[in-house]
């Protein structure tokens, strides 16, 4: 399993996905860190210069908005990368030969998912480390629990990568990767229906919501990372309101239960997809 | 065993036996069953009814495909890796001791002709060359047991020849070859005993003689001299006089000097006598075209 999993990490770097997954998080600090210059120095037609404490509002208003963008070129990404494995390996007989070894095909199966599951991880710490100092040096503002945000982040984007490599055991790749992002964006969807649901108390629309969290926790551990980047203050402030916070702030977190359910799929999703490689001709 | 695919009956009854040692040639046309056979004793398609075993343990089982090659028919390698990384990744696979993995790759880069190329990137390789490297990681550690399915479909004649004199160096190492095949002549050279199959089913097996049938008779090459060619001969079989010579047909291997005494008796010169056998071509042809 160990050899399939570093051969995956290996194809990633050699195939550019990490050099380009590199660029595109450097691009979006660089924008980011831009518009909070301009911001912070008021250039503009109207120049309106902003304040320590201003600012470091503006980065927690921010923050959220920057990291949904990231979650779905993240899942985007997972999915694209894991489309591209198992049924489209055999279709091109890379994975014959290796088939032939004696390797369980769980083996191989774990060896992928474990190898994109670190790429996923990776990707998600440098955009975390690269965005948030960035946001650091130009207002001070740093996320009240920074590495839980990055946590739910990539795991939002391991979710998406086993769902796809599950798909990707029967399914060829382009239909393996829609799926999986068409169950991202439904599971968002329905997260966001839920939320209102919440605040106008239609109790069937919020179990609905959960069931599809349920089937798919992506949007589940974007609320866990979303809340994560939440000061106190600001939560507080939402809540008072009283009002639906809209699709990309979150004042009420998934309960740990539900945390604990992601892991459950993720082990199950991966369980299907070993049993379902390991029961077909190749 | 036997193999259906929805509707298709890829593989009806193939009931086979190869011994250890032996270079077994597979033959049929195209869509015959051939790699759907190799793939069930391989255990990556899974028999629709029937069971196997190779090496003595069920088919599929996991500690006898560690001394199992194979070469697939169609097959790429990681083009994004160089030669000698596709080896020592498949050495790993294949439970090659790593203190070994080097020496291993080393001389399976060697023994397919690819020791100066083996740095380089599979995306820069001919086809041939990634034909040489799937023989090479077929031939890692040194199985048992090779399937190889159509090991020269991409090689240039040296390539073949190579590829030919390599499975005779296999044979004599102990090394068991099933090899998969249209090319009839290339498994009429090396192979000790064939199967042919058509539309799923095995059709005829034995040598590669066996198969092909028995001689058909003698051709003389002579220069008759005023000599009647038809008289002399019709006494050892039907006689087919041709532009300087004859075929005598129905001619066993003992009377072949009859054949020529009597010839030089009579004052002919003899230039050439060659036995007429059917081929195994002719043979397989022949098969195919039964109803």
């Amino acid at each position: 399993m160990i050899h399939v999993a570093v051969l995956t990490v290996v194809e990633v770097a050699r195939r550019r996905f990490a050099l380009l997954a590199a660029i595109g998080v450097f691009a979006l600090a660089a924008m980011t860190g831009w518009g909070l210059h301009a911001m912070r120095a008021g250039i503009g037609a109207h120049p309106h210069a902003m304040g320590e404490s201003e600012a470091r509002q503006m980065a927690a208003f921010m923050l959220p908005f920057i990291s949904f963008l990231f979650s779905f070129v993240l899942a985007f990404a997972a999915a694209m990368s894991a489309a591209t494995m198992l049924s489209a390996e055999v279709e091109s007989g890379v994975l014959l030969p290796v088939l032939a070894r004696p390797i369980s095909r769980s083996a191989v199966v774990g060896g992928k998912a474990l190898g994109l599951a670190l790429v996923v991880a990776a990707f998600a710490a440098l955009y975390g480390l690269v965005e948030y100092s960035v946001v650091f040096a130009m207002t001070g503002f740093v996320p009240p629990h920074p590495i839980s945000a990055i946590g739910a982040l990539a795991g939002a984007g391991i979710a998406v990568m086993l769902l796809t490599l599950a798909l990707a055991s029967r399914l060829q790749a382009i239909a393996s990767g829609l799926v999986a992002i068409l169950g991202f964006g439904f599971a968002w969807f329905a997260g966001i229906a839920g939320s209102l649901a919440a605040v106008y108390k239609n109790e069937t629309l919020v179990h609905a919501a959960t069931v599809a969290q349920l089937i798919l926790p992506t949007d589940a551990l974007w609320r866990v990372s979303a809340f994560a980047l939440e000061p106190a203050i600001f939560v507080a402030q939402l809540q008072q309101r009283g009002a639906w916070a809209g699709p990309f702030f979150v004042t009420t977190p998934p309960p740990p239960a539900m945390m604990a359910w992601a892991v459950v799929w993720a082990i199950l999703v991966l369980a299907i997809a070993a049993r379902s490689f390991s029961t077909r001709d190749v | 065993m036997a193999k259906r695919f929805g509707d298709t009956l890829a593989v009806a009854d193939l009931s086979l036996r190869v011994e250890r040692g032996s270079i077994f040639g597979f033959l049929g046309p195209n869509g015959a069953g051939k790699t759907t056979s190799v793939k069930m004793l391989l255990g990556l398609v899974r028999p629709s009814a029937g069971k196997g075993s190779v090496l003595g343990a069920p088919i599929g089982d996991r500690a006898a495909r560690a001394r199992i090659g194979y070469l697939p028919e169609l097959f790429r390698y990681q083009e994004w890796l160089t030669g000698r990384e596709v080896l020592a990744f498949h050495a790993a696979l294949a439970g090659i001791a790593r203190t070994e993995r080097s020496k291993q790759v080393a001389r399976a880069l060697e023994i397919a002709g690819l020791s100066t190329r083996g740095n380089d990137r599979v995306a820069g390789y001919s086809k041939g060359m990634q034909q040489r490297l799937g023989l090479a990681a077929a031939l890692l550690g040194e199985p048992e047991l090779v399937f190889l399915d159509e090991p020269t479909s991409a090689l240039d004649p040296v390539g073949r020849y190579d590829v030919r004199d390599l499975l005779r160096t296999l044979a004599a190492r102990g090394t068991t070859v099933f090899l998969n095949s249209h090319l009839l002549t290339e498994v009429e050279q090396v192979c000790d005993r064939v199967a042919i199959v058509r539309a799923g089913r095995v059709v005829a097996s034995g040598t590669p003689a066996d198969i092909a049938g028995a001689r058909l008779g003698v051709r003389v090459r002579a220069s008759a001299n005023g000599v009647p060619l038809q008289e002399t001969l019709a006494a050892f079989g039907n006689v087919v006089v041709e532009d300087g010579g004859a075929f005598v047909g129905g001619v066993a291997d003992d009377r072949v000097p009859d054949v020529v005494a009597a010839l030089v008796a009579a004052g002919a010169r003899v230039y050439a006598v060659s036995a007429v056998s059917q081929s195994l071509e002719d043979r397989f042809l022949e098969m195919m075209s039964a109803p």
